[in-house]
């Protein structure tokens, strides 16, 4: 039953559910030696039983975003997954990279190829553990010959951040205030229980030694975000020395965390819609992705926020509400001035400088918590952007249904 | 000897007690470091919910010491991870644990009610036949054992380790009445040994050997710098490396140890050596007095005789002070017309003597105060030793002295000080005065190449005792020199082996340096059966001899420098493909050439404190003496099937381009400068050229063949250049390092990387060292190079331009 559609804007290909693990602290928090395909496996699980009419065999595919595939991220670690939270084979799994933005793009292709009509189930999101892949992997090998050329398409992300902040001014103060009105927004929404709904409790198995070096197993549950402090304060960050540039103002309190964390969402045909006989929670409406020079990267969103807005046939001020991934409070406050984004729309519950930035699993990890305070707040539009190393933007516009 | 040391237990975690288990740790022995338990809670352990009874709270006070020592500069350990061998507890809970210990080392504070219970407890659970010693800088042995059993009092002895005893050699054993003579003889051989401290017998007298007489010296010159109206800044320069005394001379000395520590000294000499005849000068001058009780007490309380301040524009400046307004002021310069006689002369015996013949006030100051010492030091015979080396060898390692007081009178002549004490008033010893009449004109001489020593009761020379066991060159070059030239000695240091010493400027290698490598090496070939490279001076090398290449590159005399680069790198292809075995022996500062001497060796045989390092990239080049090359080959050495290559690249490329200087050999392994299982480490200096003889020895004897020239060194090429390109744009565009930084790194990686290459590949040394060779040259032709070259030649100051 293929329809052939004309217009792009109209999806029926609907998220009837989502759900996130918490956000663990990388390197030594919580998460510290959990297996990426294990903790996705447990968020899947979980996801999967929302919807206890889902004949798993129905599942056409599961796509798992990842920005370091390799190590224990690798051998295509989609199809393991799958295998480890589906208990059936039935069900493929593909990997897909485009760095921090990957978790957002699975949850793009899933809706397309539900559009094209070449599927009807497929479950998207992303998985990072950024406690066991280093960032840029085990064994980076750059191209001589760019290296010695564009040595700026290799940058590390953080002297990107520095690039940002002096092409676009922002000041360090600037920077420190958004990194600590993060933390303040993060804190209050754990205490107002905003994220539990969207939380897919996490245990963990830990086998090490006792005092007298004797085999102890022991095992605890995870189920708030690691990052937030509430200890943090003005005084605190503006102490902190820049960690990328001698001469900089990027430092490691107003980054983004680095994370361990996994999220998912179902994404469903309506022919599956009504054998299901399920409210659908929301629909993509577009999805963008952009080039930028690579050097100041950060700004991607800049240039892919407007590219879905024109998709959608939308404008800035309908989005109700704004999830703009914290890569840097430099290249956030250089897109939200750029665009003019609304401050009251924005990361309203913290972002990634607070609650942490899981890489591949950020884009699905912010359409869940966006999908959650759209329903909260009665709101109907909701953004899903950030930047992407080496020079990339992407954005995504959801419709609550 | 049949006692082992396997584990100590070290009773009292303060600087010295935590330092000296520290020290142990390093030696490779296990510690149990004990303190007391907190009386109360502070506030982060009443927050953290923590009480009295957590072992947390209980082993705070030991664990915040030791963490407080290793966070010092120089550190108390050869490298982080000795540290896992100290265990920290308490006394209440953990000292029962010293019935495992072989030797407990008490170093609680110095009050001697607190001494005596804490032996009572130890008592109670040492293991019958341990060692207990005491350490302390003045308290009376005797007075220590009073109610302990016969097993404790015959297994008990005084030691008296000097701040920061890993670095200072001194170690005075101090017997009581009834130490059994062979736990006397263990601690002075194992001191010597294990711990690679110059060990002193000494007798139980207030102050022992060095404080004794250190303190006299310092205290005479409280008296002696007002009296001549001379300034503190005047008595340093006069008191410092002039005499070959450390750089901190007399005051900065001071500053550094604490006045309050030296007063304290100071008043226990006054009150416990009523017939001292030089007692009026432990009184202390009305200014020392005054700074004491203002607490200007040198560097723990910000200020004594200097004074740190921030000066406009933010620079610190160490202000001095003035004696007589009892203010500070800037420094001045100091300006002496024998000082300025002296600074030609390199021998610092020869100096003495111009020094003490000086016509203005500095020679005046140096007849003062040397005829008092030599007076005093005299005069002490037999009452703190029998015998006079034991006070010179005393001074040289517990305050530095290059020359103790015998030894510095030998080099002005016995007789001639005589003469100077005389015109001062002062009275030397009798026995001095014998000796002359006998006709022994100096306290020391070298006989068959060895060192005698006069001594007292027996109106004779005699062999200094240990000595035997060591070989030193100061003692046998004399009559065993086989070859010199102006840079090197090479000396037959018996069975069959040669050493070859530098004594250059620092040791520097140039042209004389690297012909005396070659003709060592044809004669040992020829002769013999191996060759050491050592030497006795301060440190073994500070480098190729970094003027000349600067001026065949300001003179752009590019075959010329193309010439010595070559030659540079044929001396130390010659070090390994010789037909003998070649073992280099460093210790102190061990820097580029002279690491690459040590990198070519075929065994390291290196003193525990040697700081060694390719720190070419501070002159503005890269190793080109063969460190690139040999770094290359140890990096396709060490590479396993299957390792990651571009993290072991990584950390070789950072360790030549940060210039990493290891702060002991024992870190020189982890830099990869020493190899596990080839090189190893003594840790008694006096040991070192024996050691490494016998290291010599040992590889002839195994049947030594000269190696085969290595074609299948594997290089990365194009795969790892990338990665350091990136390393060196981040660090740059991060402004960590300089263009000129990133432009070295490149030329660097290019060399480690064997160029371009589009896939690992094998290839031989030369080809590596031609690419050394070039990439050096090239840099050589950087004007920024050449300033970084000037400015190490000007002022001693790493140029980052």
């Amino acid at each position: 039953m293929l329809t052939v559609k004309k217009n792009i804007t109209i999806m029926n290909a609907y998220i009837i559910a989502g759900l996130r693990s918490p956000v663990g602290k990388a390197p030594k928090g919580k998460f510290r030696f959990l297996r990426p395909d294990d903790l996705a496996a447990q968020v899947i699980r979980q996801l999967v039983a929302q919807v206890p009419n889902l004949d798993k065999d129905r599942i056409d595919d599961l796509i798992v975003g990842n920005a370091m595939p390799e190590a224990e991220q690798g051998l295509n670690v989609a199809r393991l997954i799958s295998l480890l939270a589906l208990d059936t084979d039935k069900v493929p799994g593909v990997t897909v990279n485009r760095y921090c933005a990957s978790g957002l793009d699975t949850i793009a292709t899933a809706s397309a190829k539900i559009h094209a009509g070449l599927a009807d189930c497929i479950i998207a999101g992303g998985v990072e553990s950024m406690s066991l892949i280093p960032m840029g992997g085990w064994r980076v090998i750059p191209n001589a010959d760019i290296a010695a050329k564009h040595p700026d398409w290799y940058w590390g992300m953080g002297l990107t951040a520095e690039a940002v902040a002096e092409e676009y001014k922002v000041s360090r103060e600037d920077q420190d205030a958004f990194a600590l009105n993060s933390h303040l927004k993060a804190i209050a929404a754990i205490k107002e229980g905003k994220f539990k709904s969207g939380i897919a409790p996490i245990t963990v198995e830990e086998i090490g030694l006792d005092e007298n070096n004797k085999r102890k197993t022991s095992s605890y549950i995870v189920d708030t975000d690691e990052g937030p402090r509430a200890d943090t304060n003005a005084d605190a960050l503006a102490k902190l020395k820049p960690v990328f540039s001698a001469t900089g103002s990027v430092t490691a309190g107003n980054s983004s965390q680095t994370s361990d964390g996994a999220a998912f969402v179902i994404v469903v045909s309506e022919r599956m819609l009504k054998d299901l006989n399920v409210k659908p929670i929301a629909r993509l409406v577009s999805y963008a992705v952009a080039g930028v020079p690579p050097r100041i990267m950060g700004i991607g969103p800049v240039e892919a926020i407007p590219k879905a807005l024109k998709l959608a046939g939308m404008n800035l001020n309908q989005m109700d509400l704004i999830e703009l991934n914290e890569a840097f409070a430099s290249q956030s406050l250089a897109v939200q001035r750029t665009l003019g984004i609304n401050p009251d729309v924005l990361n309203v519950n913290g972002g990634a400088i607070a609650l942490g930035h899981p890489l591949g699993c950020s884009g699905a990890k912010l359409s869940v918590q966006v999908f959650n305070e759209l329903k909260a707040r009665n709101k109907k539009y909701g953004m899903v952007t950030m930047c992407v190393g080496t020079g990339q933007g992407a954005a995504g516009i959801f419709e609550m249904l | 000897m049949s006692r082992l040391i396997r584990k100590v237990a070290v009773l009292g975690s303060g600087v010295m007690g935590s330092r000296i288990a520290c020290h142990f740790a390093n030696t490779g022995v296990e510690v149990l470091l004990l303190d007391i338990v907190p009386r109360e809670l502070n506030e982060a352990e009443k927050a953290k919910g923590l009480t009295l009874e957590s072992k947390a709270v209980r082993n705070r006070i030991v664990n915040d010491s030791l963490q407080g020592v290793l966070k010092s500069n120089p550190s108390p350990v050869y490298s982080k991870s000795v540290v896992s061998r100290i265990k920290t507890g308490n006394f209440d809970d953990n000292l029962s644990e010293i019935s495992q210990c072989d030797w407990v080392l008490e170093a609680v504070v110095e009050r001697l009610d607190i001494k005596q219970q804490v032996f009572e407890k130890v008592e109670q659970f040492r293991k019958p036949g341990s060692l207990i010693t005491t350490n302390t800088s003045g308290i009376p042995i005797h007075y220590l054992v009073k109610g302990r059993s016969e097993d404790f009092v015959k297994h008990f002895c005084g030691t008296h380790f000097f701040n920061p005893p890993r670095y200072l050699r001194l170690l005075e054993i101090i017997p009581g009445p009834s130490t059994d003579l062979n736990v006397i003889d263990f601690l002075m051989h194992y001191g010597e040994l294990h711990l690679g401290k110059t060990t002193v017998l000494c007798k139980d007298t207030p102050a022992f050997i060095a404080n004794r007489i250190g303190v006299y010296g310092i205290m005479s010159l409280f008296h002696t710098v007002k009296k001549m109206g001379l300034t503190v800044e005047e008595v340093d320069k006069l008191t410092g490396p002039v005499l070959g005394r450390p750089k901190s001379a007399t005051f900065r000395t001071c500053d550094v140890v604490g006045l309050d520590t030296l007063v304290h000294v100071a008043n226990g000499l006054k009150d416990n050596c009523p017939n001292d005849e030089a007692k009026a000068l432990f009184v202390l001058p009305d200014y020392v007095a005054k700074m004491n009780e203002s607490k200007w007490l040198g560097d723990k309380t910000g200020q004594g005789f200097y004074k740190k301040v921030k000066g406009s524009g933010g620079k610190s400046e160490i202000l001095a002070l003035d004696l007589n307004t009892m203010e500070y002021r800037p420094q001045q310069k100091v300006k002496f017309a024998t000082l300025e006689q002296t600074k030609p002369i390199e021998n610092l015996r020869e100096r003495m003597k111009v020094l003490v013949a000086g016509k203005d006030k500095a020679g005046e100051f140096y007849r003062a105060s040397f005829a008092g010492l030599f007076a005093y030091v005299s005069n002490r015979i037999p009452e703190i030793s029998d015998e006079i080396y034991k006070i010179d060898q005393a001074m040289n390692a517990g305050f530095g002295w290059e020359l103790g007081p015998f030894e510095a009178w030998d080099a002005i002549g016995v007789k001639e000080s005589i003469a100077m004490m005389d015109a001062a008033g002062i009275q030397t010893a009798a026995w001095v005065k014998e000796m002359l009449a006998a006709g022994c004109t100096t306290f020391y001489k070298i006989e068959n190449g060895k060192k005698l020593c006069y001594d007292v009761p027996s109106k004779s020379y005699k062999v200094i005792p240990g000595t035997e066991q060591f070989i030193l060159l100061d003692t046998v070059r004399e009559s065993k020199t086989v070859w010199k030239n102006a840079g090197t000695t090479l000396t037959d240091i018996g069975d069959g082996i040669l050493n070859l010493e530098f004594h250059t400027k620092m040791n520097t290698i140039g042209g004389e340096v690297l012909s005396g490598i070659n003709k060592a090496i044809d004669i040992a070939e020829k002769d013999f059966r191996g060759l050491v490279i050592s030497n006795e001076g301060q440190n073994f090398s500070a480098g190729a001899n970094l003027g000349m290449v600067f001026m065949l590159a300001i003179e752009q005399e590019w075959d010329e420098l193309d010439f010595a680069v070559r030659a540079f790198q044929n001396a130390t292809s010659r070090i390994r493909y010789s037909s003998v075995p070649v073992v280099a022996a460093p210790h102190n500062l061990t820097l580029g050439g002279g690491t690459e001497i040590c990198l070519h060796a075929d065994a390291v045989v290196a003193h525990a404190e040697t700081y060694m390092g390719l720190v070419e990239f501070g002159v503005g080049v890269i190793p080109g003496g063969g460190g690139t090359k040999e770094f290359a080959l140890r990096l396709s050495d060490n590479l396993a099937e299957g390792d990651v290559e571009l993290n072991e690249f990584r950390n070789r490329f950072l360790t030549i381009g940060q210039a990493k200087v290891s702060t002991s050999a024992r870190e020189a392994f982890e830099l990869g400068y020493l190899r596990n299982g080839i090189d190893r480490v003594v840790v008694s200096r006096n040991r070192l050229l024996t050691e490494a003889k016998a290291e010599a020895l040992r590889l002839a004897d195994e049947g030594y063949t000269k190696p085969v020239p290595r074609t299948d060194i594997r290089v990365l090429g194009k795969q790892a250049l990338g990665l350091a390109y990136v390393g060196a744009n981040s660090m740059l565009s991060g402004k960590y390092i300089s263009e000129h930084d990133a432009l070295i790194s490149r030329k660097l990686a290019w060399v480690l990387c064997g160029g371009d290459l589009s896939q690992p590949t094998m290839v031989s040394e030369k080809y590596l060292l031609d690419l050394e060779r070039e990439a050096f040259l090239s840099l050589c032709g950087e004007r920024k190079s050449l300033e970084r070259m000037q400015s190490i030649l000007n002022g001693g100051k790493v140029l980052r331009n």
